[in-house]
């Protein structure tokens, strides 16, 4: 008979089976022991996690006008080990990206799968890599924030980095509310690591950043701009600030500094140009500061407005030390005190209202502490305690030495003397939305605190008008709008801790129209050459944004 | 007979199988297209979203007050606010005769009324609609 199992088939089945039992012990080690690691090797090649980027907030001027903006631009990357010829590749590349063949070539030669070749290119420069098409070579969208407005409230806005991280103003102080929250896509990719499309698993959309809303006017802003950009040049100044400010709600209309620069090219600006001086730099005020003495003694009445000071004829000693006014005086009433700016005056109706008191007030008017701007970097100023006060320190504060102060105390200094004697709070973003409009946040105007009374106040803007119609700060002048201030030209510390003769801040704080004020407006200028007084410099930048402000908002002459 | 209605369930069980299997294929495949199509829809539409956007900052861009100060001052014209004698108001147009009103007037104006007046509207692709 013949038969079906022959020993060498039973050896081939015993050898098989043995095989199998093999195969099932390694199953059995690679299911019990390896699972894990080997499961999680296999969704990694084929599952994968987009993530998926928010869109950046806007960030608007007061009148909805679009003041950062944020568009999508591809940047390029390589993977080295796709590229074939490397030498042809990095050469063609260096020519479309205007970059050095050299980097290329050195990037190519990375132990890596991706490397950036440009990062955020304008769209003619991929459409010219694309035209190249080139294996290994590809591109990825990401956000640009761009600004629309260049230089225009740059120091305000601020900056963003490569990564969309707000680095600068309003852009690092919001960046939470406005960066948005990133979404992701659970799904699965081909060989080519390409999402296959239809099978995505799951997905949380990203959820766009805010839009910030500011007080500022971009036409106000634009042509403050314009006034300090030319007085910055005419006077071939270090420095420069201008604000312009509601009195009543503390909004921030307009707030420029010189030098400046492009937002739309951060690489090609000075870090010396990027500092917000309004609020990061404090200096000596000077005369500007005798609005606050003036305002002092008047609020306590320890001095008259007519009441009669004798000013040394310009030379007075005092201690050990000798005070200068800029220009001789015998008698003055306290109104031409100010109005002529008269130091020895000043500090000899400051004398009558004693240390203690000049103090309390100059911790009223805001001085010696922030302001509370929601933007970075603010800082104090100088304002030594009481008890470190010299014999001579009531001379000097109270006509504007030995105190520094920044030009954001100094026009909520103003404001108070313009608005009635409150403190307001100076705001600079009036409300925060969401893509539907929905209101997150709004930042309401906050009047704080009285620094002096109404009386006082209406007697302090009489003396400011003085200052301007017939004082130190005529140039200032206005026609039928009537407006006050206070010159200020206060000498700068030079490293030896002397007084220089050649340095110079040169100010002017004042506010239009005097007995109903709509605009206060500070203007600094450090180190203005050949002229350096406040009334010379700085006033007729004042002049030229009140008369620009008053046709702007169609305010009737008076 | 009995072996022939084997082979027969055999064959109509390995048909339908083949054929559902067919069809879970063709689904798949369906599946897979439909999503590139939405796919390649969706990178037209972002292209186009993103070239309105860069469109649309290159205006914001020119009507920057900074950017019209800018090409002004270079052709020497200085960029100032007008003075109140340089501001021309016009009169307000009368109001627009509508529908509603000629109704009330009465039958004779109904005859010379075929519908309501044209009005403009705005259009959704304009710059107003496009938000960031």
């Amino acid at each position: 008979m013949y038969k079906l199992i022959t020993p060498r088939i039973k050896k081939v089945a015993y050898f098989l089976v043995v095989l199998f039992v093999l195969l099932a012990v390694r199953l059995f080690f690679v299911q019990l022991g390896a699972a894990k690691p080997l499961s999680k090797l296999a969704s990694d090649q084929h599952n994968m996690y987009l993530c998926l980027l928010p869109r950046r907030g806007v960030i608007y001027d007061h009148r909805k006008k679009e003041l950062a903006v944020s568009i999508n631009l591809n940047s390029i990357f390589a993977d080295p080990l796709m590229i074939e010829d490397e030498e042809s590749t990095a050469e063609k590349l260096a020519g479309a990206l205007d970059l050095d063949k050299e980097d290329i070539l050195l990037k190519f030669k990375e132990d890596k799968r991706f490397v950036w070749l440009a990062r955020k290119v304008q769209p003619e420069t991929e459409k010219a890599v694309r035209g190249l098409s080139i294996k290994g070579v590809g591109f990825i969208k990401e956000p640009q924030r761009v600004y629309p407005g260049g230089e225009l409230a740059s120091h305000i806005i601020g900056f963003v980095g490569m990564d969309d991280k707000g680095l600068e103003g309003i852009e690092l102080q919001f960046d939470k509310l406005l960066k948005g929250t990133v979404g992701w896509r659970y799904s699965i990719r081909d060989a080519k690591r390409r999402e296959v499309p239809g099978y995505e698993y799951k997905e949380i959309p990203p959820a766009d950043g805010n839009d910030v809303i500011l007080t500022i006017d971009s036409v106000v802003q634009a042509f403050a701009e314009k006034e300090l950009e030319s007085a910055f040049e005419k006077y071939k100044a270090k420095g420069g600030i201008i604000i312009v400010m509601d009195p009543y709600t503390g909004d921030i209309l307009a707030l420029a500094n010189r030098p400046t620069y492009d937002l739309n090219n951060i690489k090609g600006s000075p870090v010396e140009a990027r500092r917000n001086r309004a609020v990061c730099d404090f200096f000596e005020p000077g005369s500007s500061f005798k609005i606050v003495t003036a305002g002092a003694v008047l609020e306590e009445d320890v001095v008259q407005l007519e009441e009669e000071f004798f000013c040394e004829n310009g030379e007075f000693k005092w201690g050990r030390h000798t005070y200068h006014d800029h220009r001789p005086h015998g008698w003055l009433a306290f109104r031409d005190v100010i109005k002529y700016s008269s130091n020895i005056g000043t500090m000899k109706s400051a004398m009558k209202l004693g240390d203690k008191r000049l103090y309390r007030y100059i911790k009223r008017f805001g001085f010696g502490m922030k302001t509370g701007i929601d933007l970075p970097g603010e800082v104090e100023g100088m304002t030594r305690p009481l008890k470190q006060w010299s014999k001579l320190s009531l001379c000097s504060i109270s006509m504007g030495q030995e105190i520094a102060v920044t030009a954001l105390q100094l026009a909520c200094a103003i404001s108070s003397v313009a608005n009635g004697g409150y403190y307001v709070r100076p705001r600079i973003i009036e409300r925060i939305q969401d893509k539907a409009g929905q209101v997150i946040e709004e930042f309401k105007p906050e009047q704080r605190y009285r620094v002096i009374s109404e009386e006082t106040s209406k007697e302090l803007r009489a003396i400011l008008r003085g200052v301007v119609e017939d004082g130190t700060g005529k140039l200032a002048e206005v026609k039928s709008y009537l407006p006050a201030g206070k010159t200020g030209t206060a000498q700068k510390i030079e490293q030896n801790g002397t007084y220089s003769h050649k340095k110079f801040t040169a100010s002017f704080i004042g506010f239009l129209p005097y007995d109903k004020p709509r605009f206060a407006i500070v203007v600094i200028m450090d180190e203005p050459r050949p002229y350096y007084y406040g009334g010379t410099v700085c006033a007729p930048v004042f002049k030229n944004v009140a008369s620009q402000l008053m046709r702007y908002y169609k305010i009737e002459p008076l | 007979m009995k072996d022939f209605l084997k082979t027969y369930k055999a064959i109509g069980f390995i048909f339908i199988g083949t054929l559902t299997m067919l069809m879970y294929v063709n689904q798949q495949v369906l599946i897979y297209q439909m999503g590139l199509k939405v796919k390649e829809n969706h990178q037209v539409y972002s292209k186009l979203v993103d070239h309105n956007r860069i469109l649309v900052y290159n205006v914001l861009n020119l009507k920057s007050p900074v950017s019209l100060q800018t090409k002004l001052l270079a052709k020497k014209v200085e960029l100032d606010m007008p003075h109140k004698w340089q501001v021309v108001k016009l009169e307000s147009s009368p109001k627009k005769f509508v529908y509603k009103e000629a109704v009330k007037k009465g039958f004779f104006a109904n005859l010379f009324i075929i519908g309501r007046e044209a009005e403009a509207s705005q259009n959704i692709n304009s710059l107003a609609s496009l938000s960031y």
